[in-house]
């Protein structure tokens, strides 16, 4: 009995469409994290400037009339976030984990303060669909059975993430700026005297995971879920911090990690019929990075410099 | 002669202390006054009309704050209500930062306790209260020494960075609750929620105890239903004292000052630094479960309801509270009252002037922010000379600088541990001087 409902939800291509789904909602927050880490300034706000940039990118794209200016004020708002981040962490050399704890308690604030603002407390801004991201369809591809409806039918956003998960594969490993940021990251001092502007990098590779945070804020609110509701990312961006560490600091390694916390998700409300429960499946994705950090699969070690705000002339 | 010298020691002991008095509110109370102006601002731009109505709301939304808070009698003791978990889970943040560990599973840990403390009131229904109300309490105690404990065992043997296995840790906790609360501890025909405690387990409010002791004698509470706080803030003073004597009269929390601040040095004086880390999480996880079961046991509903501790934001307000009052229990006191006052009169705020009651997370983010960032050592060091306050360099940010140290096992750890010690150094010597 059980065989048949495991088979069952297996073989649709439901799953595996929900999955690829949550995976790359996860993968562009958990990039933003690998890029911010990688140059040594530890971020786990990327929870708060998600949940900016799904408030942000409703109102955006509710003012503007506009897909576009939507997702671009979404973008603009996690980046901004991150900015605040990268000048008390990297300017006033601030703990950068309160500062992120910080980040996301003003995220969830302000965000929760603008929608009492405008809405007077009841109900909820709605896109129409026209106003959401669109879900695209390629053409003859998305009609091969479950191959079509998994790859073929996703949203617009799944195409981006993609594609900057190669992006940003290539930057950190096959370009100079990427050995930049990895030397930013390792040894700041070496890479000061090498010539590289440490804070510039690292401002660039924070304002970058804002970026990318506000961009998957926006295909929560404005792809997935067509509606901004209070604390709608509900933990994701740390699930995204744990794809992170899961993943090794690596962007093929986070998007593995990615793909197992995905289908995690997807079955979590599937498996019900066998009677195990969502709520404990949920916990899947924290186990796993918890055994990861113990070392049975291969210790996790964080950049040398990661946290450390980076001080001129010190050994 | 003799007294002339006494009055001159007695001066210049007089002045030490009032510099050592200004140099410890200096900072918290000027990122609280920044915060409350960022908050003003805040105000200004989003309501409506001309200047003047626009000033006219910031202060009235921080007069109904202050009255929604400490307005009168039965506000103050709501906000008690919320005050003594921020003091246990801020002992518990503190405990950890005075070990270089930064403990942001406060929230994990008091859920474990909340749960723990229910579960031992479920199965054991009928036992008496004078049993099963200790048993509860050692029980939650118990439950986020556990959650606290793996933090502490990992981060010594493993060196899996703290930070990382609360965060796992405390979802952990949310979901395996949400779990038991809809499924093995489910109250029949209800959703996501447990039963009540039985009524025998329950701590009963201040006022009705005052009434059937002391009111006995002295005059009586006129109506005792509407002071909210229960006897649980007894126990959350008494860990203050607790905690103090902990940290700075004995052995075990000598030590801990000084893996903290210096753990090479720690190393060289043969100080455990394993068996202390996890002792300190342990004992840090111990207080944030007993907030989780004391408020249980202390407030309406006495039940778990699902999802409330995923919303619930006390652990990590305690990180604002401890590093706001310096990791001491004076400290702790006072940030405790700020941050559950601030909560506590947000929803009156909202009522009476119409601003959003989430203006406070706002506000506590900026406090945050800003003791964090060292804004006010930073502007003094960029002032002319003749202009400073005070030529002190900054404290907390040694204090809580070393919380990314790694710990001494791993390779990368060692060096910095040793880049630690220059600084560290400094922090050590001036807190000899004052």
């Amino acid at each position: 009995m059980i065989w048949q409902i495991l088979l069952r939800v297996f073989t649709s291509s439901d799953l595996w469409n929900a999955t690829l789904q949550f995976a790359a909602l996860l993968i562009l927050p958990a990039l933003g994290g690998v890029i911010s880490e990688r140059s040594g300034v530890v971020n786990i706000a990327m929870e708060g400037m998600m949940l900016t940039g799904a408030y942000a990118g409703v109102m955006a794209g509710l003012a503007t009339h506009s897909v576009l200016g939507g997702v671009i004020g979404a973008i603009i708002a996690g980046g901004l976030m991150a900015l605040v981040h990268a000048i008390v962490s990297i300017n006033f050399k601030a703990d950068q984990i309160v500062s992120g704890i910080a980040i996301n308690i003003a995220a969830l604030g302000l965000t929760n303060y603008l929608l009492f603002i405008q809405t007077g407390g009841q109900g909820v801004p709605h896109l129409s669909n026209a106003l959401r991201l669109p879900t695209l369809s390629w053409g003859p591809l998305a009609n091969i059975p479950f191959i079509g409806p998994v790859f073929f039918q996703q949203n617009v956003i799944f195409y981006v993430a993609i594609l900057i998960l190669l992006g940003m594969q290539f930057l950190l490993f096959r370009t100079n700026i990427g050995l930049r940021i990895r030397a930013v990251g390792e040894h700041p001092q070496a890479a000061d005297t090498a010539g590289v502007n440490v804070r510039l990098v690292r401002y660039l590779c924070v304002i970058s995971s804002g970026l990318l945070s506000g961009l998957a804020g926006a295909f929560l609110s404005m792809g997935i879920a067509g509606i901004f509701n209070s604390n709608m990312t509900a933990g994701t961006g740390f699930i995204a911090l744990a794809a992170m560490i899961f993943g090794k600091y690596t962007p093929w390694g986070t998007a593995g990690a990615c793909l197992v916390f995905g289908l995690g998700e997807a079955l979590s409300s599937r498996l019900q019929d066998t009677g195990a429960s969502p709520n404990l499946l949920s916990t899947l994705p924290y186990l796993l990075t918890l055994i990861a950090l113990v070392g049975l699969v291969g210790r996790t070690v964080a950049p040398a410099a990661d946290g450390i705000p980076y001080e001129p002339g010190t050994e | 002669m003799a007294t002339l010298s006494g009055q001159r020691l007695s001066a210049s002991q007089f002045t030490r202390w009032l510099r050592k008095l200004g140099a410890s509110l200096g900072r918290p109370l000027f990122a609280i006054l920044l915060a409350v102006i960022a908050g003003s601002i805040v105000i200004m731009i989003t309501s409506p009309g001309s200047l003047g109505d626009r000033f006219a709301a910031v202060i009235t939304a921080y007069q109904s704050l202050y009255i929604g808070s400490l307005g009168d009698l039965q506000s103050f003791s709501s906000t008690l209500v919320r005050v003594g978990p921020l003091i246990l889970t801020g002992i518990s943040v503190a405990l950890a930062f005075r070990a270089g560990l930064f403990n942001i599973g406060a929230e994990g840990q008091l859920a474990v306790g909340a749960m723990t403390a229910g579960i031992i009131a479920f199965k054991l229904p009928t036992w008496p209260g004078w049993v099963l109300i200790p048993l509860m309490i050692i029980g939650s105690m118990f439950a986020g020494a556990v959650w606290g404990g793996i933090v502490g065992l990992l981060k010594a043997w493993r060196g899996a960075h703290e930070v990382v296995t609360t965060i796992m840790l405390n979802w952990i906790a949310f979901f395996v609750i949400d779990y038991l609360v809809a499924g093995p501890f489910k109250a029949p025909e209800q959703a996501n929620q447990t039963p009540s405690l039985p009524p025998q387990s329950t701590l009963p409010r201040v006022s009705f105890f005052y009434n059937q002791t002391l009111g006995n004698f002295l005059p009586k509470i006129a109506s005792p239903d509407s002071y909210l706080v229960d006897v649980s803030i007894f126990f959350s003073l008494l860990a203050l004292v607790v905690y103090w004597f902990l940290v700075s009269r004995t052995t075990f929390g000598y030590e801990v000052r000084v893996i903290g601040q210096n753990p090479k040095a720690a190393r060289y004086a043969g100080i455990s630094i394993k068996r202390n880390i996890f002792a300190v999480m342990a004992i840090s996880g111990a207080f944030s479960g007993l907030a989780g079961g004391l408020h249980l046991m202390g407030q309406f509903p006495y039940q778990i309801i699902g999802t409330t501790f995923s919303l619930d934001t006390t652990g990590f307000d305690a990180i604002g509270v401890a590093l706001l009052g310096r990791m001491t229990s004076i400290g702790i006191l006072l940030g405790s009252l700020l941050f559950g006052g601030l909560r506590q009169g947000s929803g009156f705020m909202q009522l009476n002037a119409n601003v959003p009651g989430d203006l406070v997370f706002i506000i506590q983010a900026l406090v945050l922010f800003s003791i964090a960032a060292e804004f006010l050592p930073t502007i003094q060091r960029s002032l002319p000379d003749w202009l400073r306050f005070s030529r002190r360099p900054a404290l907390v940010p040694a204090i809580v600088g070393s919380t990314t140290a790694q710990p001494p096992a791993t390779g990368s750890g060692e060096d910095n541990a040793e880049k630690k010690t220059t600084n560290e150094g400094v922090a050590h010597r001036e807190e000899a001087q004052s």
